[in-house]
């Protein structure tokens, strides 16, 4: 068998560690879905993990990156991991995957916002408004839906 | 380093000691501005603007041939002597005035994105990218900002606002001063143009708002000299980092 070959199994085997590391806010939901991943590089058991932050300031980063050096570690035959938050590209909502927005929505009552489209409800799928710009996470707003007055909050980029 | 690296790292200074500052300054107000949307408000700007100021600090680590870890950092951020740091008077300003408070974030965040406007297009990769993801997180700064003033400038909130103008308006040259041996960093593409050059801007965007703005002398000490705010500032940053030196968190 080939090192590449070796390699790429081992790719394989860390993605799937990764995609089993959740979100620290929304605990069942993977960071993969949230699109904070961004690169995955496996050579000579040394993995090297691109992550991208959905904000500067989030407090949870430090959290995230040991929680997927923890798992990937856990890989066979991976002795080194190297996990770094990259300063490009720019997070934003429409890297969340359909699985990703799905699970904010049913478990969450999570609505996203990509662009300035208007978010519509998880509940009832009316349009919501927006109450405070600003919300319980630096990356999230408050809203109301218009049809169901149902508080809904927006994960936004 | 050579020169141009140390005038870079000076710059940086000055522009993640001032994000530091405003940040901390923003988080101050958590659970005691006049109603709950501001809190979240403010310490969600705030959060940004530390975080803006720990991207400009990775670049400072970087040109000290130093790892950017957290603990690399925070030295950077909590303990260097006060004649380090390079922030202005603007942000070392401390206030429990709220209209102050307000102004001055609406200010700020005038000046910031001219700041970041300035980098974004920087022979130096690493600023010009911190400057794109910045940028992105700022216009809700400015969205904020400009809501709260369009529904207050025309109600009874009006002198309390004018009263905080005066006060930010007499800090303002401050956060325009540069560091010395600018003109190198000009040369070498990795600033498009000097700060001060956007002040005229600013004072009309005010202007509008208020009917008349004017500013004072840029200082042109380098940003070499800090304001007695610093000192009170510092130790309240420091408190509970103060209680354990040595503590592991």
């Amino acid at each position: 068998m080939s090192a590449e070959v070796l390699s790429t199994a081992q790719e394989t085997e860390v993605l799937r560690a990764i995609a089993l590391v959740d979100d620290p806010e929304y605990p069942g939901v993977s960071i993969v879905d949230l699109g904070l991943l961004e690169h995955v590089d496996v050579r000579n058991g040394v993995a090297t993990i691109g992550l991208i932050p959905t904000f500067s300031g989030c407090p949870a980063l430090a959290m995230i990156a040991d929680d997927v050096a923890g798992a990937v570690r856990a890989v066979d035959g991976i002795t080194t991991v190297v996990v770094t938050w990259l300063t490009s590209p720019a997070w934003s909502p429409a890297r969340l995957s359909e699985n990703g927005r799905t699970a904010l929505a049913t478990e969450f009552t999570v609505a996203v916002q990509i662009g300035s489209s208007t978010p519509t409800c998880p509940l009832c799928s009316g349009p919501t408004v927006e109450q405070s710009m600003f919300g319980p996470s630096r990356c999230r707003a408050v809203h109301r839906c218009e049809s169901c007055r149902e508080t809904v909050e927006v994960m936004r980029g | 380093m050579n020169e141009t690296a140390e005038v870079l790292r000076d710059f940086l200074l000055a522009f993640a000691d001032d994000e530091h500052l405003m940040g901390q300054q923003h988080t101050e107000w958590i659970g005691v501005t006049p109603f709950l949307e501001e809190d979240l408000a403010f310490s969600s700007i705030g959060q940004d603007e530390l975080g803006h100021a720990v991207l400009l600090y990775e670049i400072v680590c970087e040109l000290d041939g130093v790892a950017p870890t957290d603990a690399a950092i925070d030295a950077l951020a909590y303990s260097r002597g006060a004649e380090a740091y390079r922030s202005s008077a603007f942000t070392e300003y401390g206030t429990t005035d709220w209209a102050e408070a307000l102004i001055r974030h609406w200010v700020y965040d005038m000046v910031e994105d001219y700041r970041w406007q300035l980098v974004s297009e920087s022979t130096h990769p690493a600023l010009a990218s911190a400057a794109v993801r910045a940028q992105r997180e700022e216009v809700y700064h400015r969205r904020h900002a400009a809501a709260l003033m369009d529904s207050l400038i025309a109600t009874p909130a009006r002198p309390e606002l004018e009263r905080g103008l005066v006060v930010v308006l007499t800090l303002l040259p401050s956060l325009f001063a540069p560091v010395a041996g600018e003109d190198l960093l000009l040369a070498e593409g990795v600033i498009s143009r000097s700060l001060a050059t956007t002040a005229p801007d600013v004072i009309t965007h005010i202007a509008e708002m208020f009917g008349e703005a004017e500013l004072g002398q840029v200082p042109a000490d380098g940003r070499t000299i800090r304001s007695p705010h610093f000192g009170p500032l510092m130790v309240r940053m420091r408190e509970v980092l103060d209680l354990d030196t040595e503590a592991v968190w």
